[in-house]
């Protein structure tokens, strides 16, 4: 008799299993966090916490490595989106803003660094987190601002701080590891490679924003077959990059603020691309706690903490310092301050880049970032909200 | 609560107050950004007043008192420049338009003021579907007398002052197919349409005083009417205009009403009698849907014809009012446009029938308000 018609026993069913449950228990969830009034992202979090090496331990770091490629594709997404509601016309009338922004990033940078150093992680290390305590979440805060539909002054200085914060930190820590691990041997690669992590995304955005706005003349952005454009061309542009050993996240960031600046239009987000882009980011909140284990979280957790104190407080500080000349109230500048609090998966993602690059650097970096993480991707999302829901900026959940 | 004693004021004198949509530069909505509009303007040095409205993503500016139509446009024009430089400043779009094309009403915030929580109190979703933005004209009145004179002589107008001031045929994403869908939001209010039928103001105070007993209002806020006097000013005030998409048409407008109330006050051509009402929620109505292809009912005659052609017969029995005031040039130039059936409405639905998105048509109310053009 031919066995290869009846299943064998116990059935193989594989890796795709598995994923399928993750996926649906991570989607639960965060319907569990909105019934009890939290955002759904801290849900989603929590979920990958409890699916990562620290509980179930149903993913771990290997897999975030084999789908890294859905998480960068899906920040490249959020950031393309994020990019084109960073309005550079609105920077350039007021520029308070910018100054706000530079003020909030140059004072969490400096205050991360002074407190790490002074428990002695080691100046390599304090400088990376520094670098990375600046960045804020751009997939929590879209995620955030979406649920609530919050607009106003709050929320357009928050998405536009969070832009500037996420190229701010991703040009930063990988300038700064380039210097630490002397890849800039001699003044030429000193200078050229800054030059280089800085031009290089500005023209593929360039790039990346001239292909789409004439993309856009050739199919509607709302079609399905302009959502297979938008995402082709996400792809490439990763791919691209990639090839090119440039920061991939940070050219469709750019190619979106170019495309606002250059066609003014609303250009609303197509229903589609919203309905891809929250199953992409809950797969992505699936596997975030694939780098969180017992023993990175407990190694990381003091200084992780200490970490994630200073930089609320500056941020805090940062954000009522120069909220005020650029025409926010103190109540809305602290509430802005609150709202930049999460730090989520690229903040991993950073690190774990590192890790690849320097294996003994990135173990003594990633626990701490992993601790970060852990308290402000969970928490992070709840001061988010609670900052716009008392701001009353949101359209949508309690009305008053 | 008695009504207060008619203050005076000098006669044809003129306020106006436009409300105002507060929306976001990035998807054109309504957004809750009145607050902080108010308080970059509160350090600014302009004519008139800015003023919350009922909810968070609308604000009233209003001049001061003036003598005529080019000092109104003088002030509008202040105005709307300050309110474009701080709008600017916090990213924020400024735009005309009786009512917002696709904002949802269930989305609006009522403003944190005690008497704002009052109304949505009593009026429940009433009051965020008031969300409604409309131009008011205040008139002053040598005394109270003469207020009623000319509140009832004004009230013939009323079809003109809307098919020259719509702009609202699109509500909550479609296109309704009035000109001027706002005034509907206006019906819902129990105590709106017109002031009751009298002639003097010892009547009025007696009716005030009838209604006030009852409970139903304590001031004369609560009446909702299209033409209702203001004691406080002595002024009446006309409120049944959308806000125009333009400061420049706005002023036209005012100047319209303001030779209107010289015409009526000097020459006296009207006898008022009750039965003048029985056509006027018809033709009010009849402007609303069709502008100014509406048919007018004239209340003594019965005779019928278009807004369009009553407005251009009105302009020839105010010329030389308008001439006194000084704004014969600007009715001249309205004029052109009811020739050519033109208004606000007219210029929203060409765009949006040329196949733009309701988004992209606020964008471009926007431009044209805070660019200051021309009517």
């Amino acid at each position: 008799m031919d066995q290869l018609i009846w299943p064998a026993w116990p059935l193989p069913l594989g890796a795709l299993l598995p994923v399928a449950v993750a996926l649906v228990l991570t989607a639960l969830a965060g319907e569990a966090g909105r019934r009890i009034g939290l955002p759904r992202v801290s849900g989603y979090a929590l979920a990958g916490i409890v699916l990562g090496p620290l509980a179930l331990g149903w993913f771990d770091t290997n897999d975030l490595a084999s789908y890294r490629l859905v998480v960068d594709f899906t920040i490249a997404l959020i950031l393309f989106e994020l990019g084109i509601r960073l309005d550079l016309r609105w920077l350039v009338t007021n520029r308070w803003v910018v100054a706000a922004s530079a003020g909030e990033m140059a004072l969490t940078f400096v205050l991360t660094y002074g407190a790490l150093s002074l428990v002695g992680t080691g100046t390599d290390v304090a400088l990376a987190v520094a670098a990375i305590a600046v960045g804020t979440s751009p997939v929590i805060l879209t995620h955030v601002t979406d649920e609530l539909r919050a607009a106003g002054p709050t929320t357009d200085r928050l998405l536009a701080l969070c832009a500037l914060n996420v190229a701010v930190s991703l040009i930063l820590l990988k300038l700064l590891v380039g210097v630490l691990h002397s890849v800039h041997a001699g003044w030429q690669l000193a200078l050229l490679h800054p030059l280089y992590l800085l031009l290089g995304p500005l023209l593929a955005g360039a790039l990346i924003a001239a292909a789409y706005l004439g993309l856009r003349r050739l199919v509607d952005p709302n079609s399905e077959q302009g959502l297979a454009a938008l995402i082709a061309l996400l792809l490439a542009a990763i791919a691209l990059l990639s090839a090119l050993r440039l920061p991939t996240l940070l050219a469709p960031l750019i190619a979106g603020a170019f495309i606002k600046w250059y066609d003014p239009r609303p250009h609303l987000w197509p229903q589609q691309i919203g309905t891809v882009g929250g199953v992409l980011v809950i797969v992505t909140f699936m596997l975030s706690g694939a780098a969180v284990s017992a023993g990175e979280l407990f190694a990381g957790a003091g200084v992780g903490l200490l970490a994630v104190l200073v930089r609320a407080l500056a941020k805090l500080g940062g954000a009522m310092a120069f909220g005020p000349v650029s025409g926010l109230d103190l109540r809305k500048s602290l509430a802005l301050g609150v709202g930049l609090m999460p730090l989520s998966i690229l903040a991993l993602l950073q690190a774990e880049d590192v890790r690849l690059l320097y294996p003994e650097f990135g173990d003594r970096l990633l626990p701490i970032v992993v601790a970060m993480v852990v308290v402000l991707g969970l928490l992070g999302p709840i001061a988010t909200r609670r900052a716009l829901v008392r701001v009353r900026e949101h359209r949508r959940g309690d009305q008053s | 609560m008695s009504l207060e004693t008619f203050a005076s004021s000098r006669a044809l004198s003129l306020g106006v107050e436009l409300e105002m949509q507060l929306v976001s530069t990035h998807d054109y909505d309504l957004a809750a950004s009145a607050e902080d509009l108010l308080r970059v303007m509160a350090r600014k040095d302009v004519p008139g007043d800015v003023k919350p409205e009922m909810t968070c993503s609308m604000i009233e500016v209003s001049t001061g008192i003036c003598n005529d139509y080019a000092q109104v446009a003088e002030e509008l024009e202040a105005l709307r420049a300050a309110l474009t430089a701080a709008a600017r400043k916090l990213n924020i779009g400024i735009c005309g338009g009786g009512t917002h094309a696709f904002q949802d009403w269930s989305e609006r915030r009522i403003f944190d003021k005690p008497r704002f929580h009052y109304l949505s109190d009593l009026y429940g979703y009433l009051a965020k579907q008031f969300t409604v933005f409309g131009q008011h004209v205040h008139i002053g009145c040598p005394g109270p007398d003469a207020a009623l004179y000319l509140l009832h002589g004004m009230s013939r107008y009323i079809p003109h002052l809307i098919a020259l001031s719509a702009s609202s045929p699109y509500v909550q994403g479609k296109d309704t197919g009035f000109e001027s869908a706002r005034l509907n939001s206006v019906f819902a209010f129990p105590l709106s349409g017109r002031a009751p039928f009298v002639e003097s103001w010892s009547e009025f105070e007696a009716y005030f005083a009838k209604m006030s007993d009852t409970g139903v209002v304590q001031s004369m806020k609560d009446f909702y009417w299209d033409i209702r006097p203001k004691p406080e000013y002595g002024t009446i005030e006309v409120r049944v205009m959308d806000t125009p998409l333009t400061v420049s048409r706005a002023a036209a407008i005012a100047a319209y009403i303001q030779a209107i109330a010289r015409y009526l006050m000097i020459e006296r051509p009207i006898r008022l009698s009750e039965d003048d009402y029985l056509v006027y929620t018809f033709n009010r109505f009849q402007a609303c849907r069709f502008g100014f292809a509406g048919a007018y009912v004239h209340p003594e005659t019965h005779e019928q014809r278009s807004v369009a052609d009553e407005i251009e017969a009105s302009f020839a029995r105010i010329e030389q009012h308008a001439i006194e005031l000084g704004c014969d040039e600007v009715l001249g130039e309205l004029l052109k446009q009811v020739r050519e059936r033109r208004n606000d409405t007219a210029w929203l639905r060409e765009r949006h029938g040329a196949g733009m998105s309701l988004p992209e048509l606020v964008m471009d109310q926007c431009a044209r308000w805070m660019g200051g053009g021309a009517m």
